[in-house]
């Protein structure tokens, strides 16, 4: 009896200590947006941390969608119930500023009494989530577009597989010629529509909205009805009459259709890369965004996802979630990170251990995009892409006005100008609420 | 009245019901009082900031050409799904009716589309219907070379590809109950007919359809209801409300605006319109129901 005691006083021992122990474990949650094979990358990352550091406990949580997560969050922030640390796209970004609800990185070093370079980033994807130079939010998944195409095809209508379009002129050219020699019915299709139509604006350092694409201020008037944007508009829908462009739909929709052999060009996300060259039973080339002839050269945007911290964390978990963002720009983990999803390697050491080991050598289109990005210019806000606060509903709006200009419902010029008075209004209605 | 029924405990009955008042109160009556209480305002993002704009929200709505062009769309999809559904399903069921070999087959191949998931169900259509890879565009350019078939760019045809999908998901269970109120009709009645000389027509037109019209009635409502709320997991996976808007039903446009866009007080608006919408078309159909269903047999 008394030996059962004193081992039951020995167990309640152990458990106060264990759990005194455990206690000391700072516990922090991510949100993110990852599904299918980035899931998979993200949680040998998210294990990774966990072992190299004993006193931390990180929980990663899909929580749906972008926009799903992004509600969850805001639904969470109401009550007091936030994540640590949540990944946000792109489009989102103003609305995040806005908020009120997140620390600025830059400042986490310094609040925590640390020193970080922030030079070692590559600076193109930095520029697009800075404000007055500094980084709000850690760059996470980083993409752009570019243009794919099918080399078997291009050989087949007679076309040299290894010079693809570098302007629309010769997309138009070459697709004609695909389609005239019947190898495909029609040659080119694209995914996110309305994200290649605000490429197109950035890729030739056009303004999409005033104040300078909003980055000196909050944008008050979107500036895509213009004649840069009706001349983007109008060459579309030329190609989509002479059967060369074929709309694809939103997101990923028209990717089966290239996979397919059904078309021979797609502008896409750089992050649809690993997809593609699994799929396809053919010869995956990669170009830059083709260009308009006469207009001055900008930058492609950078598009995806960043991770935002949330304020009002006390200084232990602060410390925690900086780590993991410090572990994120580790090259061995931005490595990994790229190999497995697509996505840029966001830290310049990454760059080169991928260059020494040949990684690029191997697949030449995983390096396509970050030079495409690495070649364009920087200084300017329009080359560096649009910020705006209702981006969500804005996107869609391009979005239907495309279809309605290609499926020759409107013309160009009024799809536009019905887009640009709706998101005006919206951006008055954000502007008088913020 | 019902204290009659509990002599000497004239507390009692209330108290019975009262927790199903409860959840009824809770459940249902705060959260749409909230909605009404919140269509007054305009809401930022995160919530933080909040205007009062009286009817402003309501005015914007019928104001703006795409709720219209939404509302317009949303009528034609339901009175699709409602007429040719029902249509469809009731000659489905009066073959099923039969007696033939191999019924037993046949009754589970055209009922089973109800037991699969609306997103799977707007994924085998999509496909269906995929412009340069699915199989109906390649048989259309194989009886009209050189045209393609793109749902992606064409309203009209986006519009009846939903609408046909949302038909056909619905149809297994139009079917199942037809079938099941066809086996009710005693043999009698419709051999009597048969005695007296009625051909098919004449027997299904004054027999079967009459007898059939409870079970008519309640899939009419319950059609609607599908038709009104419960598409849109169809709609988010097949078009998401495009190409330009084109299938952009109401509950999908609420969805966007209260979840996608966090814009609350246009969402409660537009739910608090809904709802008067369905309460009267549910008044008017209930009214004309109970007076021509022949309940009593």
């Amino acid at each position: 009896m008394k030996q059962g005691i004193r081992f039951g006083l020995a167990a309640l021992l152990a458990l106060t200590l264990t759990s005194t122990a455990l206690a000391k474990k700072v516990e922090i949650t991510w949100w993110h947006a990852m599904s299918g094979s980035r899931l998979k990358v993200v949680e040998a990352i998210v294990d990774g941390f966990n072992a190299a550091h004993p006193e931390i406990q990180l929980n990663a949580l899909y929580t749906g969608k972008y926009a799903e997560t992004l509600t969850k969050y805001v639904a969470a922030y109401r009550t007091g119930t936030a994540p640590n640390l949540v990944q946000v796209y792109e489009v989102g970004t103003q609305t995040m500023l806005d908020s009120g609800a997140i620390v600025p990185v830059y400042k986490i070093p310094g609040m925590l009494g640390q020193e970080w370079d922030w030079a070692q980033y590559v600076i193109p994807i930095t520029n697009y989530y800075s404000t007055n130079g500094n980084l709000w939010s850690m760059p996470f998944n980083s993409s752009t577009a570019m243009l794919y195409y099918n080399k078997d095809l291009f050989a087949k209508a007679g076309l040299d597989p290894n010079k693809p379009p570098r302007t629309w002129k010769e997309v138009e050219e070459y697709g004609k010629k695909l389609v005239q020699s019947g190898v495909v019915d029609h040659a080119l299709s694209f995914g996110w529509p309305g994200w290649v139509f605000e490429q197109m604006f950035a890729y030739h350092n056009q303004l999409f909205a005033d104040h300078k694409n909003g980055r000196a201020g909050r944008a008050e008037k979107v500036l895509f009805n213009g004649p840069f944007g009706q001349m983007v508009l109008e060459t579309w829908a030329r190609l989509a009459k002479e059967n060369v462009f074929l709309y694809g739909g939103p997101e990923y929709s028209a990717n089966t259709a290239f996979v397919g052999g059904q078309i021979a060009m797609l502008i896409q996300s750089t992050s649809s890369l690993a997809g593609i060259t699994k799929g396809a039973g053919f010869k995956v080339g990669t170009t830059f965004l083709p260009r308009f002839e006469g207009y001055p050269r900008g930058n492609s945007v950078i598009g995806g996802g960043s991770l935002w911290v949330t304020k009002g964390q006390s200084k232990e978990e602060l410390a925690a979630v900086w780590e993991f963002l410090k572990y994120l720009a580790r090259e061995d983990v931005a490595v990994r990170w790229h190999k497995g999803t697509g996505y840029f390697p966001t830290v310049n050491n990454a760059v080169q251990a991928l260059l020494s080991e040949g990684w690029f050598s191997k697949d030449q289109n995983y390096l396509t995009a970050f030079l495409q990005i690495l070649s364009g210019r920087r200084d300017t806000p329009a080359a560096t892409g649009v910020r705006l606060g209702p981006f969500v509903q804005i996107r869609e709006i391009e979005r239907a006005a495309i279809e309605k200009a290609v499926s020759g419902k409107l013309s160009p010029m009024r799809a536009l100008d019905e887009a640009a008075a709706k998101a005006n209004q919206l951006l008055a209605q954000y502007n008088k609420l913020h | 009245m019902i204290e009659e029924r509990f002599p000497g405990h004239p507390i009692l009955p209330y108290l019975l019901i009262l927790p199903s008042l409860a959840v009824i109160f809770v459940f249902l009556i705060v959260p749409f009082a909230q909605s009404v209480w919140g269509s007054f305002y305009v809401t930022s993002f995160f919530g933080d900031t909040r205007v009062f704009v009286g009817l402003s929200n309501y005015l914007d709505l019928f104001k703006s050409p795409d709720y219209l062009h939404s509302v317009a769309v949303t009528l034609f999809f339901s009175a699709f799904v409602v007429l040719v559904g029902l249509s469809a399903s009731l000659g489905i069921a009066l073959l099923l009716n039969q007696k033939i070999s191999g019924l037993g087959i046949y009754q589970i191949a055209l009922v089973w589309t109800y037991s699969i998931s609306p997103a799977v169900a707007g994924v085998i259509w999509a496909l269906l219907f995929a412009p340069a890879t699915g199989l109906i565009p390649w048989l259309v350019k194989l009886v009209n070379p050189g045209y393609t078939l793109n749902w992606m760019t064409n309203g009209a045809l986006a519009l009846f590809v939903v609408s046909l999908a949302a038909t056909w998901k619905m149809l297994g269970y139009n079917i199942v109950f037809f079938l099941a109120g066809l086996q009710n009709i005693p043999d009698e009645l419709t051999d009597a007919a048969r005695v007296d000389g009625a051909g098919p027509w004449l027997a299904f037109r004054h027999i079967t359809f009459p007898m059939l019209s409870p079970t008519t009635t309640f899939l009419l409502f319950m059609n609607m209801l599908y038709a009104f709320f419960q598409v849109f997991g169809l709609i988010d996976i097949m078009t998401q409300g495009g190409p330009g808007n084109a299938t952009n039903l109401l509950v999908y446009n609420l969805y966007r605006d209260a979840f996608i866009h966090l814009d609350s007080g246009r969402a409660n608006a537009q739910s608090v319109i809904i709802f008067i919408v369905i309460a009267v078309a549910a008044m008017l159909q209930l009214r004309a129901a109970t007076r021509k269903a022949a309940y009593a047999r």
